[in-house]
């Protein structure tokens, strides 16, 4: 089961199982054995809250793809289509279907839209004279997924690029929706705190649902004290950054999609015992990587550097382990030692794994590359040389690296300079033009809507001013055993994570100016608990705070949560939730116009 | 095509112009500039450039031998020496051509 998300202060797992409690429902309602075609970027998400064994006890036979032609022979009562509500898939629907019937056989269609139905969608099916073949049409409400035991993430792709470019804000709608529903289940939140555009509209939005629910009122004691709502826009410059945390790095190298990581297969070809992988020896290796694992659990959010030491402990207490064998000379030391076996064996598998990825991500860490890398972008953050044309940024472009790497770099100039000079902003523009291609002129109108490119206008560079205040870089940040959070970057600690940490203490109050200096309002919200329902204090008891990233969050800031929740004098734990995780490659990514198109 | 292709971009060029960005209509003009040297180039020499970005077209253009295209090209859109000449030592170097590489 999922026992890692129950292991945190809030027990996610009763999200879990009411999203999966809805499932089950909603089969139970197709009568039958059925056969469920997927819009397969679907499948990932909802392997996180149902597998297939709960499927296949609900009579869930055989499970497709969902592509365009006829539909694959399978000997069912019921063909339901899991499917987000895009025009495009109700048309691959309707030639399923029509082609279906002329083979005469009586199956019932359902369709399940995820996360909510369309109006237009309907239409759609209705005008390619589909919409009547379907038994029921109903939506699958999924907002937030449980990620892990303090992570919860919408995976929802565009969310930034709709907030920010196109004036779309169906995101944040279903984010108000999800937090309404998060609400139901772990009581009101007291406090509601926000800082940006978004956020002013999503609390809003959560103020107005709640009035309308007023006849109702929510009895369960309240789970979260706070909830602070964060625009990704009001910190551009974190993502951008290169995560220098073992789970950052993994995603910077290899990416996270759905909590698993596709590896080389190379440094994997020993079989694990008694474990038969089913991948040929040429496939990626596919990782699960969450806190079930306990030695991920322990170093995911480390600084890589400090990753290679605390594996080579964990080394030495494994095979100390076994060595106890020796030691054992009765019947029942021996029994005992026997019965911890499967244990000790997975952490050696786990052991097994994570040095082979480490020492596949150590190769990049390790290169010129990687570290020439760096270094600009601590010059940048730092606020060396912003105004001029960067020598290795110039070259990078000479030598066709990719163009992602490129417009990370450019846009992170132009963030910590709080715009770039016209001279230097035109530079690179016709730069990027020249090597890529004039058709990323779109891409870099994208950016520059997007505020991760502009302009310096008159004002001042107020970005020296924001670095100082929030203290966003440390010079002696400490990799092995941190002190503060600016170890995730070591470094640079995220502005992000820096604005929640001052909200818990001293409060806001005291940067209201730099506050100002960021876009979008800042704001507090209180909502009223009904009598009876305000929580007594222990001493010493810890205070949890729900951090929401409107636009996506990376690893490395999640790690710089869980690192402020441990620490002992902090008195806050934070949970945190987002529209997407992400990292600097799959954020630009999604700003780039016709990203597919993009092989570079 | 090319008359439509020319006048749709034409008329961008006139839409950057209206909203004043002028980065963007220059970039659009240069971008005409260049698809009409490589439709002219392919209908002399069948090189296969239309639709590169400069800089692959000038890779294409050293790889062919065109030395003195490529040439052009670099000072007719004013690319910085600095890629151009990086440009050069590795198309003559992949081509083993160290005599012309000797002369530089």
């Amino acid at each position: 089961m999922a026992a890692h998300l129950s292991y945190g202060r809030v027990n996610l797992n009763i999200l879990r199982e009411a999203a999966r409690k809805e499932l089950r429902e909603f089969l139970d309602k197709c009568a039958g054995s059925k056969a469920i075609v997927w819009d397969e970027y679907l499948t990932g998400p909802f392997g996180l809250i149902a597998q297939y064994s709960l499927l296949k006890e609900h009579e869930v036979e055989k499970m497709f793809t969902l592509k365009s032609g006829r539909l694959p022979a399978a000997d069912v009562k019921n063909i339901i289509f899991f499917v987000r509500p895009r025009l495009e898939l109700m048309d691959i629907i309707a030639e399923n279907i029509i082609s279906e019937d002329k083979m005469h056989s009586p199956r019932d269609f359902h369709i399940l839209f995820v996360p909510r139905r369309s109006m237009l969608c309907e239409q759609r099916l209705k005008e390619q004279g589909v919409l009547a073949s379907f038994i029921n049409i109903e939506e699958y409400i999924l907002d937030l997924i449980p990620y892990d035991g303090d992570l919860l993430s919408m995976e929802y792709e565009s969310a930034f690029r709709e907030c920010y470019l196109e004036n779309d804000q169906t995101s944040l709608y279903h984010t108000a929706k999800g937090l309404m529903t998060l609400q139901a289940l772990y009581g009101t939140i007291p406090q509601i705190y926000g800082k940006g555009e978004c956020a002013r509209h999503v609390a809003n939005m959560m103020l107005r649902m709640k009035r309308e629910f007023a006849g109702s009122q929510n009895q369960i004691l309240p789970v979260f004290d706070t909830l602070l709502l964060l625009d990704r826009n009001v910190d551009l410059l974190t993502p951008l950054a290169t995560q220098l945390t073992y789970e950052g790095l993994i995603d910077e190298v290899y990416g996270i999609t759905n909590g698993y990581v596709k590896l080389p297969p190379e440094k994997f070809a020993q079989k694990k015992q008694g474990e038969a992988s089913k991948d040929l020896p040429t496939e990626p290796k596919k990782l699960q990587l969450n806190s079930a694992e306990e030695l991920y659990a322990e170093i995911r959010d480390k600084n890589f550097n400090a990753v290679g030491a605390a594996l080579s402990k964990k080394a030495k207490i494994i095979s100390a382990a076994f060595e106890e064998r020796h030691n054992a000379k009765t019947v029942g030391e021996i029994k005992q030692f026997v019965s911890q076996l499967p244990h000790m064996q997975a952490a050696r598998s786990s052991l097994a794994n994570h040095t082979s990825i480490a020492e596949l991500i150590k190769d990049i860490t390790t290169s010129e590359a990687f570290f020439d890398n760096l270094t600009v972008e601590q010059e940048f953050m730092t606020g060396v040389e912003t105004d001029k044309v960067n020598t290795y940024i110039e070259d990078s472009i000479a030598q066709k690296d990719p163009l992602i790497k490129i417009l990370r770099l450019v846009s992170m100039q132009s963030v910590c300079n709080n715009g770039l000079k016209q001279k230097v902003f035109d530079y690179y523009r016709r730069e990027i033009l020249q090597t890529y291609g004039y058709e990323h002129i779109l891409t870099l109108n994208n950016l520059e809507k997007a505020g991760l490119l502009k302009l310096q206008s008159n004002s001042r560079n107020n970005y020296p001013t924001i670095r100082k205040t929030l203290k966003l870089w440390m010079e002696d940040a400490n990799e092995q055993n941190p002190n503060d959070i600016s170890y995730v970057y070591s470094g640079y600690a995220p502005l992000s994570i820096r604005l929640t940490q001052v909200l818990a203490r001293p409060g806001w109050r005291s940067i209201e100016e730099v506050l100002k200096m960021l876009p979008g309002p800042h704001f507090e919200e209180r909502q009223q608990l009904p009598a009876g329902l305000h929580k007594k204090r222990q001493q010493g008891e810890n205070r949890t705070t729900l951090v929401f990233f409107l636009g996506g969050v990376s690893y490395a800031e999640i790690a710089a949560l869980r690192f402020l929740s441990q620490m002992e004098d902090s008195g806050m734990e934070y949970i945190i939730a987002t529209t997407k995780l992400l990292n600097g490659t799959t954020w630009i990514k999604s700003l780039m116009d016709r990203p597919e198109a993009q092989t570079s | 095509y090319q008359v439509t292709a020319s006048y749709r971009e034409k008329s961008a060029v006139d839409e950057y112009n209206k909203a004043k960005n002028e980065f963007s209509a220059k970039a659009t003009e240069d971008e005409m500039r260049l698809l009409r040297f490589q439709r002219k180039l392919d209908d002399e020499k069948g090189a296969g450039l239309l639709g590169l970005s400069l800089q692959a077209t000038m890779e294409a253009l050293l790889a062919l031998g065109l030395h003195k295209q490529a040439e052009q090209l670099y000072r007719d859109f004013r690319v910085p020496d600095k890629r151009y000449w990086w440009l050069k030592l590795k198309s003559l170097a992949e081509k083993e051509e160290w005599e012309e590489l000797e002369k530089f």
